[in-house]
C-alpha cells in the first residue's frame, strides 16, 4: 500500500512561500493533495456532486486570489483551507434553500466508517484521527457538533432540531469542542 | 481545532478533469495587487503624466521655433530677391527728424512692383502723427504706407508693399508727417522726396 503523503512544517512553510509568490505548480501540488477533502467536504454537506464540484473550484480561487490573507501564527493550513470549503458549500447550501432535504441526511449524523481504498490519499492519518476524536464524543455532544459543522446551525437551530433547551446545547458544543481541541492538539503535521 | 472537522467526511476523488478546470479557473483570476505594485503603478503614472506634458510642452515650443524660422526663412529670401533682381533700383535717402540723424532706404523691384522700404533712426512721431510713404506718379502723389513711430520703438523699421496696378509709372517716392491716420494727399512738412 502507497504510504499517505506527509507535509512537515517547513514543507508547508515552502508551499505557503510559493503559493504567495504565484508560482502557479504549487497551486497544483495544492491542489492534488487537498482536492479530495475539499470535494468530500462540500459533498458531505450539499449532497450533490455538481455543487461539490462548484464549491471546489470557488475554493481553490479563493486561496489563490486571498492566500496573502492566510496568517501562519493563526492556524495552519489546511484548516484554513476547510474552513473556506465549509463556508462555501454553506452558503451554497443556504442559497439553495435545500435544508429539507438535508435535515433527514444530518439528523443521523451519519459518519462512514474509513474506506481503506482511500487510505493513499494525502491527509488520510489526519481524517482517522478526527475521526477517533469524534469518535470519543458521547453521542448528544458529537450530534450537535455535526449539526453546527456541517449544516451551520446557529445554537437556537441546534436546540429546536433535537428538541434540547438552548443552555444544554451550549453547554454540549462547548464541551465537545474542548474535547476536541484536545484530541486534535497534536494533529499539526500534516500540511503543518 | 473544530476546522480539522472537515476531514471527517473522508475523501472524494475529483473527476480528472477537473484539475484542469479548477486550476485554470484560479489562475485566470487576475493576480492581487500589493501596495508596493500600486506604488510603483503611481509612480510611472505621475512619471507618464510628467513626460507626456514635458513632451507636449517642448512639441509646442519646437512648434513655435519651427514656425519662426519659416518666417525668418521666407523674409530673407524675400528680401534676397529684391537684392538680386535685375529689375530692383536701390537708393538711400539721408533724413533727419527732430534732430535724429537717420536714412530711409529703397529697394524698389519694377519686374514686381514692389518695394522694400527700411527707415533707420528715425525720431518717434507725436502721438496723433505719423510718417506716411507716397508713390510719385505721373498723376501727383499716390498713397504708399503708412508708419507710425512710437517712443521704444526698434531704431530699424522694414515694410515691405506693392505698387498698385493703377498708379501707373512711378518715378519717386517721398516721406511727409501726416495725422496718425493719414491723409490722402500729403499736407505735413515733407521728410524727403527722391527720384528713382
Amino acid at each position: 500500500m502507497t504510504q499517505p503523503k506527509r507535509l512537515s512544517q517547513e514543507e508547508e512553510h515552502t508551499l505557503i512561500r510559493r503559493l504567495k509568490a504565484r508560482d502557479e505548480r504549487a497551486l497544483a501540488e495544492l491542489y492534488d493533495a487537498l482536492a479530495p477533502w475539499v470535494l468530500g467536504l462540500a459533498h458531505r454537506i450539499l449532497q450533490d456532486e455538481g455543487e461539490a464540484e462548484e464549491v471546489l473550484g470557488d475554493v481553490f480561487v479563493q486561496v489563490w486570489g486571498r492566500i496573502d490573507q492566510h496568517d501562519g501564527n493563526r492556524g495552519p493550513l489546511v484548516p484554513w483551507i476547510l474552513s473556506i470549503a465549509r463556508n462555501r458549500a454553506l452558503d451554497s447550501l443556504r442559497r439553495r434553500r435545500r435544508w429539507w432535504r438535508q435535515a433527514s441526511v444530518v439528523d443521523e449524523a451519519v459518519v462512514p466508517p474509513p474506506d481503506p481504498a482511500d487510505a493513499a490519499v494525502p491527509g488520510w492519518p489526519v481524517h482517522r484521527e478526527v475521526h477517533a476524536a469524534l469518535g470519543a464524543l458521547p453521542d448528544e455532544q458529537r450530534r450537535v457538533v455535526l449539526l453546527a459543522y456541517f449544516e451551520g446551525l446557529t445554537h437556537s437551530e441546534i436546540a429546536r432540531r433535537t428538541g434540547q433547551p438552548l443552555g444544554t446545547v451550549k453547554t454540549r458544543l462547548r464541551i465537545a469542542h474542548g474535547k476536541l481541541a484536545e484530541g486534535l492538539k497534536h494533529v499539526r503535521d500534516w500540511l503543518r | 481545532m473544530t476546522d480539522w472537522l472537515g476531514m471527517i467526511p473522508g475523501p472524494r476523488a475529483p473527476r480528472a478533469e477537473l484539475r484542469t478546470e479548477v486550476l485554470g479557473r484560479a489562475e485566470r483570476r487576475r493576480r492581487p495587487v500589493s501596495g508596493r505594485g500600486l506604488a510603483a503603478a503611481a509612480v510611472l503614472a505621475v512619471l507618464l503624466a510628467g513626460g507626456a506634458y514635458w513632451g507636449w510642452r517642448t512639441i509646442g515650443a519646437l512648434r513655435l521655433e519651427r514656425d519662426g524660422l519659416v518666417a525668418a526663412l521666407v523674409a530673407a529670401r524675400d528680401t534676397l530677391g529684391f537684392v538680386r533682381s535685375a529689375a530692383t533700383r536701390a537708393v538711400t535717402v539721408p533724413i533727419s527728424t527732430s534732430g535724429h540723424a537717420g536714412s530711409v532706404t529703397i529697394l524698389a523691384d519694377s519686374a514686381t512692383r514692389r518695394w522694400l522700404v527700411r527707415c533707420e533712426h528715425m525720431a518717434p512721431n507725436a502721438p496723433d502723427q505719423a510718417y506716411q510713404i507716397w508713390f510719385l506718379t505721373e498723376r501727383g502723389m499716390r498713397h504708399a504706407a503708412l508708419m507710425p513711430m512710437d517712443p521704444g520703438d526698434a531704431a530699424v523699421m522694414t515694410m515691405v508693399f506693392e505698387v498698385p496696378g493703377d498708379a501707373g509709372r512711378v518715378s519717386g517716392a517721398a516721406m511727409s508727417i501726416e495725422p496718425r491716420a493719414g491723409s490722402a494727399q500729403p499736407r505735413g512738412p515733407m521728410v524727403f522726396r527722391v527720384l528713382l
